[in-house]
């Protein structure tokens, strides 16, 4: 039958038991305690940096961000806290600087008081009424105390009722008393607007996107841009090699005049000044005054002909008097 | 004997009809409804105070440091090539601060209109600053070789310091002060050569 | 050619889901008609998504770069895994996964769900339909993925490289989706129930199996999204309150509150609860949805650009604001019945629970959709991050973990104190035991110690619930036991999760440095030697890896490769972190820069502590979710049976299904009704009559 276990439940177990919880208690006190107090190895830059948005990245913190602006801040945090300002005149200087946005934690002011509103609101409205049928049930039950007989009694009646009721749920859905939703009127117009609706809706999808409509904008990624920012950046890491390895590639996919220079540039700075001429020869005979083409040419034949070299830097000059290039190759030109 | 009490209050008891009959309750209003419009309304009401409190309480915020209209933040210390500079000393000379780094790509971009527009005004009316963030000087003075801007005068920052001062979210990023020692533009990220002419040539060919 | 296929099938599966509305709109309206009509349109709407999908996918892997979204998402360089995966990379693809498992949903709903009430059913598939017909329209107007281009490019960019870096792409998002649109059955259910003026339970008992399924989805989804940012980003964290990260949270919590509010038996069985719940679930899912897909939020996983916002902002207030109406309208039932839940019992523990977790909810969703509104409205940047969440939504979600154990220990319902008392010893016990040692031992701070010791006592209160069940098993039905058991793996999940993110949040310990070839870098727990830079070019890019030996290894010398990756086509640098994981604990090496002569790197070494419990955690409450699937509905297999009539005759359920459609109500009410019977959560043995109406009848 039922078996119920009932563990002897001498005073002295109880005692115990309540002993051991107690020294448990005590523990988990002391434990809560100590790992509250103010710790020593705790870093208050490392604290505040946490709690601090880093404006360059995305949901990044300055704490945990590798870009060199958080760097910085991090820098300027530890800075500021080593010559004795609060934390809070460290936060106040960043808020002066980047706004109320670096903060991950925004004040209860303005927009952020609906931060703070919002968990006690939905506590509050959550709890009130729980709070309120408690209430009511507690006086509910207090003067229906005598009367619970009388309560029983009507259940039995509900008893049958329902079992009618909900009895008739499953599949007698059409004899329903509460018809919801009545339809407009007789089936026949509502077939009518259905194929109507339908024969709208197909009409004007079959319509819209047809083969006719002009093509998006023209996003046409090709691998030469990316090839050309892969050069790109490995010269700017100083690897001059392997940017003109990349540059010759996309000269056979794209035999176009920008990028004979840029791959004429690196060559002169690999020092293979007779290829770069020879790129450079290749634009002036497109386009016979293009500046950088005179330029590239005229820095190429510095090494095996000066002469030349200077007479095409001079012709540069004339062309592109205003080019960013012009003041050094001015220098270089006076000078040789 | 709490537990016994059935999961319904006696209102919905009488409700579905003490009479035994098998009835369907016609979908009443209980007055959970009211209270939930209640909740509605006073939800709706905290919505509105404090929306109004978000409006109108703007006081207090300032503009922050770095933006157009507030006074330059303070610049000074030893150039790279080692002269001492004041930005405090440049009042009545228009000033471009630039921020910038070697290892940045856009910065070499621009790094060579800069320097050609401080070849285009004389130092008397224009300097162009560069502030060189979190960076050896041996990798500033490489790229200041390559891209022709060696007259630009340049302050080392090597911890990013001076730029948090300033305000700036990333490299590169430039700021624009006027003669009054007054912020008069600020470009996150890298400038135009139509930008330059348009904000300096009202400033400096008066 | 593709395009104009996927064009099509998308024109197609708009009118079939147009068709599929009206055909089950009007069985709603005039019951008694046959469905097969509309159940074969809502079929159709399922083919034609699959049509789309397959014609994108071979768009793919035939680099038809002719097609808009190949061209902006394909590439050639890719392997045949990311090209098939980055069908779901983008905004246009992925709305077509949406569509899939959206008209596969209804379709499954179509054919299943007929076991229920059947005007139930019909309103809950019009409603579906709706849902169906709004996102072909959504594809097919807004974002049509097959519109041609010209001139067509030799070659695309391919994904997001951030994307390409983890076989996780192939899982994640479709189990999100899985979990996401699943929700809409409840939602469909909850609105059809008012809908259908049904007055019954009967929509929770359609609704749960299927909410129960969407959320086990839900849930290896999310812990799946954790695990792929802790193992890409290279930050050491696996979740940030990203924007987007909460969007998928939000209908998590309210789906999990619903899951409750259907268990519990009596204090939820009238209340408003399970329809506000089940509504807030998919209208969640759309808030997420939006916020995703309209640009609105700038985040790591955000797709961007999108021009879809004010379609689906439209649709989102539409459904938000007819849900409401007929709420009000029709809604039926006070939110919080009179009714006498003692104090001290289950019911009110898990009636507490849900008030928790709906102001989780509150605090989650308004943390992460002030700050785009307060820009939209005032122009004043606000920013909420960790800070706000760690302080708000952590405590709040420590209590629910309290409450989770103490709902276990707490009779279903009755106050039985002693007992009550001497059940809680042992968990109370162990959560003492637990914060006392970790708290003397380590200074890991209050909210980490309350953690603790709130799991430590859920899981042994969980454990010992458990073990009463199985010592009760023998004259209890497999399936209570089953049910329970999925109850407790998922609970002792949850647990598992929150020890996980409470120890790795206390006692991480990273340190960074630029590290000459041959030396060493050390944190406590783990040490490594950088062996090598290798510079190599792949296909697209330049990979630099650093090879790391871990330093103190017995047996075999263990490396690791933290690499740094340069996508051109896109201009990123990705840095992929190597991890090797342990049982107590991860060592994470993140590559953050090489030097130009590539003779020393920059290393981050990070000791991540209990990681890997949040993934064993996470699998484990998707697997509790599953077992439960396998359970009765509401309570009792028994129960199911009466209520679906012409199930076949089992021995067990003989004398029941001889009264098919049995009303519940009554027998639930007189179960409570008569006296000395003993409740379910006592695990004590059922005597044979208390439980068999037909010897009461």
């Amino acid at each position: 039958m039922i078996r119920v276990r009932v563990p002897k439940t001498t005073a002295l177990g109880v005692g115990l038991t309540g002993v051991g919880l107690a020294i448990l208690l005590l523990g988990a006190v002391l434990g809560i305690w100590r790992s509250a107090s103010p710790t020593g190895d705790g870093d208050p830059a490392h604290r505040l940096a946490a709690e601090l948005r880093c404006p360059a990245c995305q949901g990044e913190s300055v704490a945990d961000s590798r870009s060199p602006i958080a760097a910085a801040m991090r820098e300027a945090i530890s800075t500021r806290l080593g010559r004795g300002e609060s934390p809070d005149e460290v936060r106040t200087y960043l808020v002066q600087r980047y706004g109320v946005e670096v903060l991950t934690m925004p004040p209860a002011r303005r927009w952020g008081l609906l931060l703070w509103a919002v968990p006690v609101l939905a506590l509050g409205a959550g709890l009130l009424p729980v709070l309120r049928a408690g209430y009511r049930s507690r006086r509910a039950a207090r003067s229906a105390s005598p009367g619970r007989p009388a309560g029983r009694d009507d259940r039995a009646g509900v008893r049958g009722g329902a079992a009618g009721d909900v009895a008739g749920q499953g599949r007698r859905a059409g004899s329903r008393r509460h018809r919801v939703f009545a339809p407009p009127s007789g089936s026949r117009v509502w077939n009518v607007g259905a194929v109507a609706v339908l024969a709208l809706v197909g009409a004007v999808a079959l319509a819209t996107p047809g083969p006719q409509t002009p093509p998006g904008p023209a996003t046409s990624p090709d691998p030469v841009p990316a090839q050309l920012a892969l050069a790109r950046s490995m010269e700017q890491q100083g690897q001059y090699e392997a940017a003109a390895e990349v540059y010759r590639t996309v000269l056979v996919e794209r035999p176009a005049d920008d990028v004979r220079l840029r791959l004429a540039f690196i060559l002169i700075r690999l020092g293979q000044a007779t290829e770069a001429a020879r790129l450079a020869g290749e634009v002036l005979a497109h386009t016979p005054d293009a500046p950088d083409g005179l330029l590239i040419l005229g820095l190429a034949q510095r090494e095996s002909d000066p002469p030349a070299a200077t007479a095409t830097l001079r012709r540069f000059l004339t062309r592109a008097p205003d080019h960013p290039a012009a003041a050094e190759v001015r220098r270089l030109v006076d000078s040789g | 004997m709490i537990a016994r009490l059935p999961p319904w209050g006696p209102d919905q008891i009488t409700d579905e009809g003490r009479d035994g009959v098998p009835r369907r309750r016609p979908l009443p209003r209980l007055p959970g409804i009211r209270r939930r419009r209640l909740l509605l309304a006073l939800g709706l009401g905290a919505l509105g105070v404090t929306g109004a409190v978000g409006m109108t309480g703007t006081g207090g915020t300032k503009a922050p440091v770095g933006s157009p209209g507030t006074p330059a933040p303070a610049l000074r210390g030893p150039t790279l090539a080692g002269e001492p500079f004041d930005l405090a000393e440049l009042r009545g000379r228009v000033v471009l601060v630039n921020v910038f780094a070697s290892w940045c790509g856009p910065c070499r971009d621009e790094l060579p209109m800069l320097a050609d527009a401080q070849r285009r005004w004389s130092e008397r009316v224009l300097r162009v600053v560069g502030l060189a963030v979190r960076d050896s000087s041996v990798a500033v003075r490489d790229l200041l070789d390559q891209t022709g801007a060696q007259d630009l005068t340049v302050l080392p920052d090597p911890t990013g310091t001076t730029a948090v001062d300033w305000g700036a979210r990333g490299v590169p990023e430039t700021f624009l002060v006027d003669g009054h020692g007054r912020i008069a533009d600020r470009v996150i990220g890298p400038v135009s050569a139509e930008w330059l002419d348009r904000r300096l040539t009202p400033l400096l060919d008066p | 050619m593709t395009g104009q296929v996927g064009t099509w099938a998308l024109g197609a599966g708009l009118i079939a889901t147009v068709a599929a509305t009206l055909l089950w709109l009007r069985l709603a309206l005039h019951p008694g008609t046959p469905a097969r009509a509309a159940r074969l349109a809502t079929g159709a709407g399922l083919l034609c998504a699959a049509v789309a999908c397959g014609a994108l996918e071979w768009a793919l892997l035939r680099h038809d770069f002719g097609v808009r979204f190949v061209a902006e998402n394909g590439s050639r360089r890719l392997g045949t895994y990311h090209t098939v995966t980055s069908l779901w990379s983008a905004l246009d693809g992925s709305l077509l996964l949406w569509l899939l498992i959206l008209t596969g949903y209804a379709s499954l709903l179509g054919r299943l769900g007929q076991r229920h009430d059947q005007r139930l059913h019909q309103w809950a598939m019009t409603l579906v339909s709706v849902v169906s017909l709004f996102f072909f329209a959504l594809s097919h107007f807004a974002a049509n993925p097959f519109d041609p281009v010209h001139p067509v490019p030799s070659d695309g960019p391919g994904p997001n490289p951030l994307l390409q870096e983890h076989p996780a792409m192939g899982l994640h998002p479709p189990l999100l989706y899985a979990g996401y649109i699943g929700l809409v059955v409840p939602f469909a259910y909850a609105l059809a129930g008012l809908l259908a003026g049904e007055p019954t339970r009967s929509w929770l008992r359609a609704a749960r199996r299927w909410t129960l399924a969407a959320w086990a989805c839900l849930t290896a989804g999310i812990a799946l999204g954790a695990w792929w940012s802790y193992a890409v980003l290279g930050w050491g964290g696996y979740w940030a309150w990203d924007p987007v990260e909460n969007a998928s949270l939000l209908p998590w919590l309210t789906a999990t509150a619903f899951l409750h509010s259907v268990l519990g038996r009596r204090a939820s069985a009238r209340s408003g609860w399970p329809v506000a719940l089940a509504c807030a679930s998919f209208l969640l899912v759309l808030v997420g949805t939006f916020l995703t897909r309209s640009g609105l939020v700038a985040s790591v996983h955000a797709f961007t650009e999108s021009t879809l916002g004010p379609m689906l902002l439209g649709f989102l207030l539409l459904t938000a604001i007819g849900t409401v109406v007929l709420v009000c309208w029709r809604g039926t039932s006070d939110p919080y019945p009179p009714e006498a839940t003692p104090p001290l019992s289950r019911a009110t523990a898990l009636l507490g629970n849900r008030i928790l977790l709906t102001t989780i909810t509150a605090v989650v969703l308004v943390g992460t959709v002030l700050p785009p509104v307060a820009q939209a409205l005032s122009g004043t940047g606000t920013a909420v991050g960790p800070a706000y969440f760690n302080r708000t939504a952590v405590p709040l979600a420590i209590a629910v973990l309290a409450l989770m154990g103490l709902a276990v220990l707490l009779p279903p319902s009755g106050t039985r104190p002693a007992e009550t008392a001497r059940r809680s010893v042992a968990p109370a016990a162990v959560g003492l035991a637990v914060v006392a040692v970790t708290g003397l031992a380590s200074r890991p701070g209050p909210m980490v110690l309350a953690a603790f010791g709130c799991a430590g006592f859920t899981l042994a209160a969980t454990a010992a619930a458990l073990a009463r069940r199985i010592r009760a098993g023998g004259t209890l039905r497999t399936a209570r036991l089953r049910s329970a058991l999925g109850g407790s793996v998922a609970h002792a999940g949850i647990a598992l999760v929150a020890v996980g993110i409470a120890g790795s949040s206390a006692y991480t310990v990273a340190t960074e440095r630029e590290l000459p070839i041959g030396q060493t870098l050390a944190v406590p727990g783990a040490t490594v030697r950088l062996a090598a830079v290798d510079r190599v070019r792949t296909g697209s890019g330049m990979t630099v890896r650093a090879r790391l030996t871990i330093a103190p290894s017995a047996g075999s010398p263990q490396t690791l490769t933290p690499e740094l990756t340069y996508h051109p086509a896109q201009d990123t640098t990705v840095s992929v972190p190597a991890v090797r994981t342990g049982l107590l604990r991860d060592t994470y090496a993140t590559l953050l820069a090489v030097s130009a002569d590539g003779r020393s790197a920059t290393i981050r070494l990070a000791a991540n502590p209990m990681v890997s419990l949040i993934w064993a955690g996470g699998a484990l409450t998707a697997l509790g979710g599953l077992l439960a699937l396998g359970t009765a509905p509401l309570t009792s297999r028994r129960r199911r049976r009466t209520a679906w009539p012409g199930r076949p005759l089992t021995s067990r359920g003989r004398h029941r299904t001889a009264w098919p459609g049995r009303p519940l109500t009554s027998r639930r009410r007189r179960r409570t009704a008569q006296p000395g019977r003993p409740t379910a959560g006592t695990a004590r043995p059922v005597p044979a009559s208390a439980s068999t109406p037909g010897a009461a009848e």
